[in-house]
């Protein structure tokens, strides 16, 4: 690499800026792609902004209206009537936070061992693992309730927290991160002295930061979506995170669909936020990280 | 769970042996806390869905030993089999953004191209919206009558049918759905692979004189590898738990459900709609098993392509 | 016993299924572990409550909508007995089942709950409610009350377990602007199945250019095929037996294959994508079966002015179905006396007569449903209360998703016209049976 490096260097100055330039000319084809592709993308989420500004008579109307005649800004005024919006928003960034923190800990920690340690029992235990993400998730349903509730944790923090700190996801995540990376970095650590603990947390977790941060996204909007749970655990709607909030919005026969369009993109904003904070710092800062 | 785990690994070699003695109880203290919580919340209830499945099972409680019937059951019925050719089917079409979003990543990872912090955002967008607002949206789109898609085709001369109340048209629908919804994560894991292929290989390649489309496939796709195997693993399990998604797109009466049900989805009618959860749990050990062998086989193909 | 596991799944080798191998081990111990017996049989006991009664009780309902209306009835409740506090815990429909099996699983039901016809008998006959015998001995509770279908629809084998909260009827909703642009005169309120027919196939010709139909049948049953069936004589289910099989079932059915036949309601496919009421509230349909509830869907809309309401044109009688929520109470509740206090003060005719004026629901007490009735100006919604006279309640049994699955999955067949209606009833029928007798 630095061989190559340095042929490019200074004598074919000429035609690296002819490369950038033959590289500006098509990305007239790159922008049509990505721009066709976003639009696609987009649009049912830009459709639901629409709705969440229509009367409940237009968005039931058969005949979709791609701007509502009077743009009805109340909808979002009624989100918060109707829910205690800013306790559960709160509650809501409790549970993402601790289990963002917990996942990132304990799926580092066993994805490390799985991909780079040998101990007895290892496939198993990974297979054991694995498992968990192969079985419908309502089978868990009854037994982590009565866990939770043999705790004394139902109505609580902890309980809406609790299954969610494990994540065989992450861990599997963090394991594939890990059998990717170069062993001469760990085994000059070790060589070094540090011990199997000093190796992982000085070395080979910062080259695994690109992932991490996958990790905490993944983990954020799994935890900031997740209904059925919150739902079961919570009986106090001040206590709901707002996932579970929002869902009590739908009723059985008479539903004001623009008011739970709206409350959606109002729980939906703050994860883009992140993402675009995230993706700016994570995704596009990623060159001078200590990834080379 | 401890008596079993000596007798499996008896058997190895002295040379490996070694290395277990070389990292001691390190591996353990790594792995406890992740597998301490697993064990209890998520092993434990497999564990008694295993017993339940031997069992017919009262709605609240109460089960008593019936042997292998419920297996004999649902293995006899030729519903399960038209849901796992569904599940397989939603699978495969939304195993295809895998490759559209190794496209589009490597697109997006164009050095100096504008605007790819907005692509990205917009890219991202159906990953983050909430999931029944994303499903009354795409019902809306997929309406045979009033529908945006039909009005399209319509435009080229394309008579679209009822997506969501015609059989094999409505597994369709709901894997691209699927797949739309899961673009944007393939496109994060992919980016964060692509942040480990160097620049300076691409840019010595182009002096060399590769083209584009070569690049393409001698250095981007290659180191991509892992990331993309670890998606297809990644897709596939999920593929198998379609449930959420059927369920709010199609709704519950719908004419083309008993055709369309999938495995979860069949799962879930018997525990939740027959309440008959000793079939139920069942069926979620045939669903473990099917996914479990799918898995391992895609382990053994990655082991090949990531080292080939 | 960790060795005598013939788990199947422990001859496999493969290294990813020895993880389930090992589960093989835990399910002994949880086979030694589990199985708990149905929950206490039904015990009446009741003690009526002193003003000086303390507890902290639960209130499990589903309807978001409802819980403005409920927080007044409570808050007079808690004015009586200021040692009770009450918290209303709102889970939306679709999750409200799942949660209420969970923590009748593990004994931990709310205090006092919202139950419905189709889930009744399943927590009665296992023993997860208390009967209002007590109450009703004590003379608090006075079944006579309520609409009588609605008494029934919460018995099981004589015992009463929950006290009707409100109900539905099903009417006709006619948009007579529709009826002017095709020149069709509206019926009267004595009109009979070859009237309301004929009317819809004269408007869904009249305005075929528009897109418009007549009217619109669907899968929904209580809006739809439960009351032909009832009209023509037969039942949905009856003595533990399904009555599918009878001709008069498959006359019932066969009105709506007939209305879809004859292009007087849009198929089942196009009601599958955009509902009948969809269909409705679009301007797009001229008659729709709906219930009572569906007043709360016209307020403020365009239509609002142009709608009436007609009752159901009769087959060989005349009858609607009736459906209603009912308040029930935990079997296993710690705090019973506060619960059946705050049970017995919904019943009431103070609490009733608010919850009416509240205006989502029609309250059951007889008398308190003024309110409702005259809150749609220009639209007469007397019958849907007049209609009580003639209801009869929705078909349920112990199990009823079991064979409201089955009719959704069979019935499509008979409506499109692919097969012969009565040989889908007997399909139906004989398939229902089957899942009756699991029961």
């Amino acid at each position: 690499m630095v061989e190559q490096l340095d042929r490019v260097a200074a004598p074919t100055r000429r035609d690296l800026a002819k490369a950038q330039r033959r590289r500006g000319g098509s990305h007239v084809v790159a922008h049509l792609v990505l721009g066709a592709g976003a639009l696609v993308m987009a649009f049912p989420f830009l459709w639901q902004v629409v709705m969440s500004l229509s009367t409940n008579a237009e968005v039931q109307s058969v005949t979709p209206s791609f701007w509502p005649a009077h743009p009805q800004w109340g909808n979002y005024a009624a989100v918060f009537e109707r829910l205690p919006f800013l306790e559960q928003f709160r509650t809501s960034v409790v549970i993402t936070v601790v289990r963002v923190l917990a996942q990132i800990l304990f799926c580092t920690a066993a994805g490390y061992a799985f991909a780079r340690m040998r101990f007895r029992g290892r496939p198993v235990l990974l297979a054991a693992v694995l498992s968990i993400l192969m079985v419908p998730s309502q089978v868990y349903l009854l037994s982590q309730y009565q866990i939770v509730a043999d705790l004394g944790l139902l109505d609580s923090l902890g309980g809406l927290v609790l299954p969610g700190l494990f994540s065989a996801f992450g861990t599997f995540l963090m394991r594939t991160a890990f059998l990717g990376m170069p062993d001469e970095l760990e085994e000059a650590a070790r060589l070094d002295g540090a011990n199997p603990f000093q190796v992982f947390w000085r070395v080979m977790l910062p080259l695994a930061r690109p992932t991490i941060s996958v990790l905490a996204i993944t983990s954020t909007l799994w935890s900031w979506n997740e209904l059925l749970w919150p739902l079961v655990v919570s009986t106090y709607a001040e206590r709901m995170p707002l996932s579970a909030g929002l869902a009590t919005l739908i009723s059985d026969r008479t539903t004001d669909y623009p008011v739970v369009m709206a409350a959606s993109l109002l729980a939906t904003a703050p994860v883009l936020v992140l993402f675009v904070v995230l993706q700016r710092r994570v995704i596009d800062g990623l060159a001078s990280s200590g990834l080379k | 769970m401890s008596e079993a785990l000596p007798a499996r690994g008896a058997g190895r070699e002295p040379a490996r042996g070694r290395r277990v003695r070389r990292d001691g109880a390190w591996p353990w203290l790594f792995v406890a806390p992740l597998t301490l919580g697993v064990a209890v919340f998520y092993l434990w209830p497999i564990a008694q869905t295993a017993w339940y499945s031997l069992t017919t099972f009262g709605v609240f409680g109460g089960t008593t030993f019936t042997g292998l019937g419920n297996y004999a059951e649902i293995l006899g019925d030729p519903t399960l089999y038209r849901s796992l050719v569904n599940t397989l089917l939603y699978t495969a079409i939304v195993l295809l953004n895998i490759p559209i979003a190794v496209c589009l990543a490597s697109l997006l990872n164009l050095p100096g191209l504008r605007f790819a912090a907005f692509y990205r955002v917009l890219y991202f967008l159906p990953y983050v919206a909430m999931p029944t607002a994303v499903a009354m949206v795409w019902r809306i789109i997929f309406n045979g009558d009033f529908g945006v898609l039909n009005w399209a085709l319509g435009l080229v001369g394309i008579e679209g049918p009822y997506w969501i109340s015609t059989p094999w048209a409505s597994i369709v629908a709901v894997a691209v759905v699927g797949l739309w919804s899961s673009l944007g994560f393939s496109l994060i894991v992919l980016s964060a692979g692509l942040k480990n292929v160097p620049p300076e290989l691409y840019e010595a390649a182009q002096l060399d004189g590769a083209s584009r489309s070569r690049q393409f496939r001698s250095i981007t796709v290659p180191l991509l590898a892992p990331s993309t195997s670890f998606l297809a693993v990644v897709t596939v399990i999920a593929g198998f738990q379609l449930f959420d998604l059927l369920y709010a797109v199609l709704g519950t009466t719908n004419p083309a459900l008993p055709k369309s049900l999938s495995l979860v989805y069949y799962f879930y009618r018997a525990g939740f709609v027959d309440n008959d959860k000793g079939v139920a749990a069942a069926t979620a050990m045939v669903i473990l098993v099917l996914v479990g062998l799918a898995t391992a086989v895609q382990f053994r193909l990655q082991r090949r392509w990531v080292r080939g | 016993m960790t060795s005598t596991t013939a788990h199947p799944l422990t001859t496999t080798r493969r290294t990813t299924l020895a993880g389930a191998a090992t589960l093989g081990v835990l399910v002994t111990t949880a086979a030694c572990g589990g199985g708990s017996g149905d929950g206490p049989a039904a015990d009446t006991a009741y003690e009526a409550p002193s003003s000086d009664l303390e507890a902290r009780i639960t209130y499990g309902l589903w309807d978001q909508a409802q819980v403005a209306g409920l927080q007044r009835n409570i808050d007079a409740f808690t004015a009586k007995f200021p040692g009770v506090e009450v918290a209303v815990n709102v889970t939306p429909f679709s999750e409200y089942w799942t949660k209420l099996q969970t923590q009748a699983s593990s004994d931990t039901l709310p205090d006092l709950f919202w139950m419905n016809g189709p889930n009744f008998q399943l927590y009665a006959a296992n023993g997860k409610i208390a009967p209002i015998t007590g109450a009703v001995e004590a003379g608090d509770i006075d079944p006579a009350n309520y609409p009588s279908a609605l008494v029934d629809l919460y018995s099981l084998d004589g015992v009463t377990y929950g006290v009707p909260k409100d109900f539905d009827t099903i009417g006709v909703w006619v948009n007579t602007d529709l009826f002017a642009r095709a020149g069709v005169g509206l019926p009267t309120a004595e009109w009979t199945w070859d009237e309301f027919q004929d009317t819809a196939v004269r408007i869904s010709q009249a305005l075929s250019a528009q897109g418009v139909f007549g009217a619109a049948g669907g899968m929904d049953g209580q809006t739809t095929y439960y009351n032909t069936i009832f009209e023509a004589g037969g039942e949905v289910v009856a003595d533990g037996k399904s009555g599918y099989a009878s001709t008069d079932a498959v006359a019932g059915l066969q009105f709506w294959t007939d209305l879809i036949a004859s292009g007087g309601s849009p198929s089942i496919q196009q009601l599958t994508d955009t509902t009948a009421d969809q269909w409705f509230t679009s301007g797009k349909l001229a008659m729709y079966w709906g219930g009572s509830w569906f007043r709360a869907a016209l307020t403020d809309t365009d239509l609002a002015g142009k709608v009436q309401v007609l009752p159901l044109p009769r087959g060989a009688q005349q009858v609607t179905v009736i459906h209603g929520v009912s308040n029930v109470v935990s079997a296993s509740t710690k705090n019973r006396q506060a619960a059946q206090a705050l049970q017995v003060f919904l019943a009431g005719q103070e609490a009733q007569q608010q919850l009416g004026s509240a205006g989502t629901v029609i309250p059951a007490f007889n008398g308190t449903q003024g309110t409702f009735a005259s809150s749609m100006p220009g639209t007469d919604l007397q019958l849907f209360l007049d209609a009580v006279d003639y209801s009869k309640p929705l078909p349920v049994s112990e199990n009823t998703a079991a064979w409201n699955a089955l009719e959704t999955d069979l019935l499509p067949d008979a409506f499109s016209g692919a097969r012969p209606v009565g040989e889908v009833a007997g399909d139906l029928a004989q398939q229902m049976d089957e899942a009756l007798a699991d029961e």
